[in-house]
């Protein structure tokens, strides 16, 4: 536990020291850069709750990542099953009015089913015909984003926007806030709780967990491999949905071009940043929506673009495996030459 | 007698505190053969490829004819005319033999482009002087382990070493195949190699070797004159206590019939049979040793009987009831499993004690979950592994630390502790005392013998020999998928089971 | 008849990226490295071409540019995995997405434009006229008039047969892939041999993705290389690296994409044309899984 805190440290330090340099290189101030930003995101209740608004489709996608990862099933689908949960969740909110007291878990669920639908398909394609499913989510990917856009292009476009995009769905279905904060996060939180509790204190949890370590040992155990794979390609689809169905709902109330953004690599990369760990997700996708709100609010003040933040996260996700992985040699190693020395003396 | 190589004061620490060679000075003459005993762990891998260079070490040097050296890397090794044979065989199955042999010192035209013919001329005429029988043109992957063994030593031989470093390498030959092999080695002997043997086989040591050193515990405990020595004093030194040679099995009535494996066959896709007819049976309070060489057919036998691998025809029963079509969480009601490989196939390594420990209770026993099986109650599970570590006398720092951290020995005890606890009538081991110290074996075979006494049935496969006839009642032998001998353990010996696992026949 | 000489031409377009980046995965894959970092590769050369070509004002500095962008992003790669031993995957997704953030960034700092850099100052890589050939009837349209990388490619996908085949560098590259520790044994470091063929690989991205800025089109767009990367992936291991078998998956998934175009001339809308390559892998995947069950119940 002591090691992963300080090996997350270093790399975090390490990368906003390489951001530093780039932004030396162009000519800019790194340090009131980084005031900036962190002024944006963490200064304050206003920005910080805009924070955890922003980190909810990194969280639910990492989560998604993270258990799959960890239980075996190479799952890089949730570009698509976001998608797919977001289609969902507008399809319901444009066609189904009902009270926000019921139509919002409707959507909600709504979201959770088209995202796991998705991850059906490429759990099916696995089970069937022994198709990998590393190959088959990331083709699926592209295959859902071009039909989401031909949706919101013809079917189910607003004649009265400028560019494709669906209408408003219902206002009952829009996710309100409290105060400044957006219960989306309460959402998320749940999830999150949820998650740890089936994944550490279930039986199905550590099943997977057994069979992402060494399905061998897990299958001679007794545990069902099929129907454990099954399981989580359908919960890690759901939650990738999720997140794409909250991200409608509390954001623009309607499918837009480019909704999904780059939140579910984004969502992976904070998974392995995590080492798949369920805390760490939510830990590291809070801090990768903070660099991304802060972002924005710097490049108003500092003109420095926003797009710095990309490749900030892309340094740190290879800092912080890397050091994780270092540390450990490095310590082992200097143990060892102790020890040596101890002997020949 | 001169001395070609000499190590001085060689120590090696592995992070983060185990002492692998421990002030170690030996040295080496050349046109000898000498052995380097010790048990499991003792360091003689460890010196060899420090010495190899493979690993580097943490003080001390090494002196080659003379002269200082360190070898960063194998290649620096064989350049002086240092080879070394692994207990892996470490060739490339989809190449051929020459082009195994030549990988490194590849003769080129332009380009570099391969100079087949040249290549394959000069691996022949090799084969051809050292009398070693192979085809350079036949593919790795269809010859036999002992002529694997023979492609390894070639290689080096093409690269002109005077020194052959060979770690246990009859750990994969049947007792026939040995003399083959000594006999080939005492001849590069006469022609002035020098030959470095590892092993833990005191018999072989003592018919090959000139001179043999003791390593226990990470040092040098003597080198003495093979002539001049026995099995028990090397034994002794060894192990630095007297080791029993003699079975503790005492007479035990079999009750009923508990498995039994009825016509199985296993067909592969072209027709070949790797399990062919087999039949047998286990009762309770019996102990049946499955004898035979690695690949006849034992892997394929376990996995059926676990379920990881469907028979082609057959059946398995045990107490009367047919296994064979159930599922694998079905039959581990019936059967406990200790595996070959504990690594790969008996643990997850990275997971916790606990979480290991309870694999398979989690979903036999109830007293393990609540809420209908929904939820797993850790509580208990934490009880479970006190009281195991308790009874079974496991070394661990706390439940929740990785199994890695624990030692081979004390990981088989978690192992052999978790598969005795559940309570079946069937117990299936597989090489259960492979890569342990002598003490951990004598506790795995004291518990297979209180098996026996609790009169449990115990299907114990082992490529050891030694082990079958201290534990084992009857002793099969597999061949080629079939079973070629049921023998009692008091009527036979070792040389004639060595001739089953052969020839499938007995030797005059 | 220029509709089917359209559609070999564009055929033939499509495939070469894929070709380029297969071919060099190729060299990755035979050696033993989980290398995922296409994409990221042709990304950068795309863009780094555009901008060789834009100010220097020539082609071959384009070219140039490109190759050395994508070496970039295989020097990483190797000090990451080879020399600090990272795991590849968690190398290879974040260099792609280091790949986008970067050239996503440069497009906005250098050129001030987002979405899409075009120009009349971008040089693209020309056109081979073989005079003789380009009269043959029927053939010669499609023969000669190609894009110059078209044949590069085509050369290319000889010479690393030649090379993974016939060589002492291709032996130990195989060797490298099937059992490392076999290669190591024999005196050659197997971490030397993977970091050359991640080299050759930047090599064939390079060349690939400069294909797809200067050549295919002439301008550089946010993340062009659209998942192309991914297709080689599978192509190479749908065949199991072979240069020849790359080259024919390539034709059919280039084929697929001329395909695409082709059809939104009917009035097939655009967003369905541009799923048929990705389509079309999912099948070829489904193929290629039947055929290794067959061959896994006759050998096992």
């Amino acid at each position: 536990m002591k090691r992963r805190l300080w090996s997350g440290l270093v790399g975090v330090v390490v990368a906003l020291a390489v951001g530093a340099l780039i932004m030396l290189a162009q000519g800019y101030k790194p340090l009131s850069t980084y005031v900036a930003l962190f002024q944006f995101s963490l200064g304050g209740i206003g920005p910080f709750t805009t924070t955890l608004k922003n980190s909810v489709p990194l969280v639910l996608t990492g989560l998604s990542a993270a258990v799959a990862f960890a239980s075996g099933p190479v799952n890089l689908g949730q570009p698509g099953q976001f998608v797919f949960g977001a289609l969902a969740a507008t399809l319901g909110g444009l066609y189904i009015r009902l009270p926000a007291v019921l139509e919002i878990p409707l959507l909600l669920l709504l979201a959770i089913a088209g995202g796991a639908l998705w991850s059906s398909i490429a759990a099916f394609l696995r089970r069937a015909f022994e198709m990998s499913e590393f190959i088959v989510t990331l083709m699926l990917n592209m295959i859902a984003d071009f039909f989401t856009a031909w949706v919101i292009a013809f079917p189910l476009m607003d004649r009265k926007a400028f560019s494709p995009m669906t209408p408003q769905i219902a206002k009952s279905g829009w996710i309100p806030d409290l105060g400044l904060l957006s219960s989306s996060t309460l959402v998320m939180l749940g999830a999150v709780v949820l998650v740890w509790f089936v994944f550490h204190r279930w039986r199905a949890g550590y099943e997977w967990r057994m069979t992402g370590q060494n399905s061998v040992f897990a299958r001679l155990g007794g545990c069902d491999i099929h129907r454990n794979f099954l399981a989580v390609m359908l919960v890690t689809g759901a939650l990738a949905g999720l997140a794409g169905g909250l991200v409608v709902m509390a954001g623009p109330h309607r499918f837009i071009k480019g909704l999904g953004a780059n939140y579910a690599w984004d969502g992976i990369m904070i998974a392995i940043m995590a080492n798949n760990s369920i805390v760490g997700t939510l830990v590291y996708g809070v801090f990768i929506a903070a660099i991304q709100t802060g972002a924005l609010g710097m490049e108003l003040i500092t003109n420095v673009p926003s797009e710095i933040a990309q490749v900030l996260q892309a340094v740190l996700v290879l800092i912080i495996v890397v050091t994780r992985e270092y540390t450990n040699v490095l310590l082992d190693r200097l143990l060892a030459r102790r020890q040596a020395k101890e002997r020949a003396a | 007698m001169n001395d070609l190589i000499a190590l001085h004061n060689i120590v090696k620490v592995y992070p983060p505190n185990v002492l692998a060679v421990d002030d170690v000075s030996v040295s080496f003459c050349k046109g000898e053969i000498h052995s380097i005993v010790g048990e499991n762990g003792a360091g003689k891998s460890t010196l060899m490829k420090l010495l190899y260079g493979l690993v580097p070490f943490d003080s001390g040097r090494i002196e080659f004819g003379g002269v200082n050296v360190r070898f960063r890397k194998p290649g620096d090794a064989i350049a002086m005319g240092i080879g070394m044979v692994h207990q892996e065989i470490v060739l490339i199955p989809q190449y051929s033999v020459w082009e195994n042999v030549v990988l490194g010192a590849e003769p080129v035209r332009t380009l570099g482009r391969i100079d087949s013919r040249t290549a394959i001329d000069a691996v022949r005429s090799k084969i051809e002087e050292f009398q070693f029988n192979l085809d350079p043109l036949a593919i790795v992957d269809d010859i036999s382990v002992a002529a694997r063994q023979k492609v390894e030593i070639l290689k080096l031989l093409f690269r002109n070493v005077s020194v052959l470093i060979l770690d246990e390498p009859t750990a994969v030959l049947t007792p026939q195949e040995i003399p083959q092999l000594f006999a080939e080695l005492k001849r590069l002997r006469d022609r002035g190699h020098t030959i470095l043997f590892i092993s833990h086989r005191l018999d072989e040591v003592l018919e090959l070797s000139d001179r043999i050193t003791i390593m226990r515990k990470g040092r040098k405990v003597a080198t003495v004159e093979a002539s001049e020595t026995n099995k028990e004093s090397l034994a002794t030194m060894m192990v630095g206590r007297q080791v029993i040679f003699t079975s503790k099995r005492t007479p035990h009535q079999r009750g009923e019939l508990v498995f039994e494996a009825r016509h199985v066959d296993w067909e592969r896709g072209d027709g070949l049979k790797l399990l062919d007819d087999v039949s047998f049976s286990v009762h309770a309070g019996e102990i049946v040793g499955i004898a035979g060489v690695e690949g006849n057919g034992q892997f394929e036998l376990v996995n059926s009987i676990m379920g990881l691998e469907q028979p082609t025809r057959g059946s398995f029963l045990v107490k009367g009831k047919d296994i064979t079509s159930l599922s694998i969480l079905e039959r581990r009601k019936l059967i406990s499993f200790v595996p070959q490989d504990r690594g790969k196939m008996g643990a997850s390594l990275s997971a916790s004690i606990l979480d290991n420990a309870i694999m398979t209770h989690h979903r036999l026993e109830k007293r393990f979950s609540r809420w209908h099986g929904l939820v797993l109650d850790y509580r208990k599970a934490r009880d479970f592994v006190d009281m195991l570590k308790e009874r079974f006398s496991v070394q661990m720092a706390s439940r929740q630390s990785d199994f890695r951290s624990l030692s081979g020995g004390n990981q088989q005890k978690v192992i052999l502790a978790r598969e005795l606890l559940l309570a079946t009538p069937f117990f299936l081991m597989d090489q259960p005392t492979r890569g342990l110290d002598v003490g951990s074996i004598e506790y795995v075979h004291g518990e297979i013998l209180a098996m026996r006494e609790a009169d449990r049935a115990v299907l114990l496969i082992s490529a050891d020999l030694e082990e079958l006839f201290l534990v084992a009642d009857r002793i099969l032998v597999m061949h080629r998928g079939c079973i070629v001998a049921d023998l009692m353990t008091e009527k036979t010996t070792i040389e004639e089971v060595g001739a089953y696992m052969l020839g499938g026949r007995a030797s005059a | 008849m220029n509709v089917l000489i359209g559609l070999i031409t564009g055929m033939i377009s499509g495939a070469t990226p894929i070709l380029l980046a297969a071919l060099g995965g190729t060299f990755t894959f035979y050696a033993g490295v989980f290398n995922i970092a296409m994409e990221g590769m042709m990304l950068m050369a795309a863009f780094f071409a555009v901008l060789g070509s834009f100010f220097f004002h020539s082609w071959v500095i384009g070219l140039a540019f490109g190759v050395l962008g994508s070496l970039t992003l295989a020097l990483i790669f190797i000090l990451f995995s080879v020399k600090l031993e990272t795991d590849e995957f968690v190398t290879g997704i974040a260099l792609n997405l280091f790949a986008l953030g970067i050239t996503t960034y440069f497009l906005r700092q250098i050129f001030k434009v987002k979405g899409v850099f075009t120009s009349k100052s971008i040089v693209p890589v020309p056109q081979l006229h073989i005079p003789f050939i380009e009269k043959i009837p029927f053939v010669g349209p499609v023969l000669s008039g190609r894009n110059l990388i078209v044949y590069i490619a085509v050369i290319a996908t000889v010479f690393c047969y030649y090379l993974i085949f016939k060589t002492r560098f291709g032996l130990r590259l195989r060797a490298a892939g099937y059992n490392a520790d076999s290669l190591d044994s024999s005196g050659v470091r197997t971490s030397r041999i993977r970091m050359q063929a991640l080299l050759l690989c930047a090599l064939f991205c390079g060349l690939g993705g400069a294909f797809l800025s200067l050549g295919y089109v002439t301008l550089f767009a946010e993340n062009m290389t659209a998942g192309r990367g991914w297709i080689s992936l599978a192509a190479i291991i749908l065949v199991d690296g072979h240069p020849y078998g790359i080259a024919a998956i390539s034709l059919l998934f280039g084929f697929f994409d001329g395909l695409g175009l082709f059809l939104q001339n009917y009035g097939v809308a655009s967003q369905f044309t541009a799923m048929i390559p990705y389509i079309a892998t999912l099948f070829a995947l489904y193929v290629y899984a039947q055929r290794r069950r067959e061959k896994k119940r006759k050998r096992v």
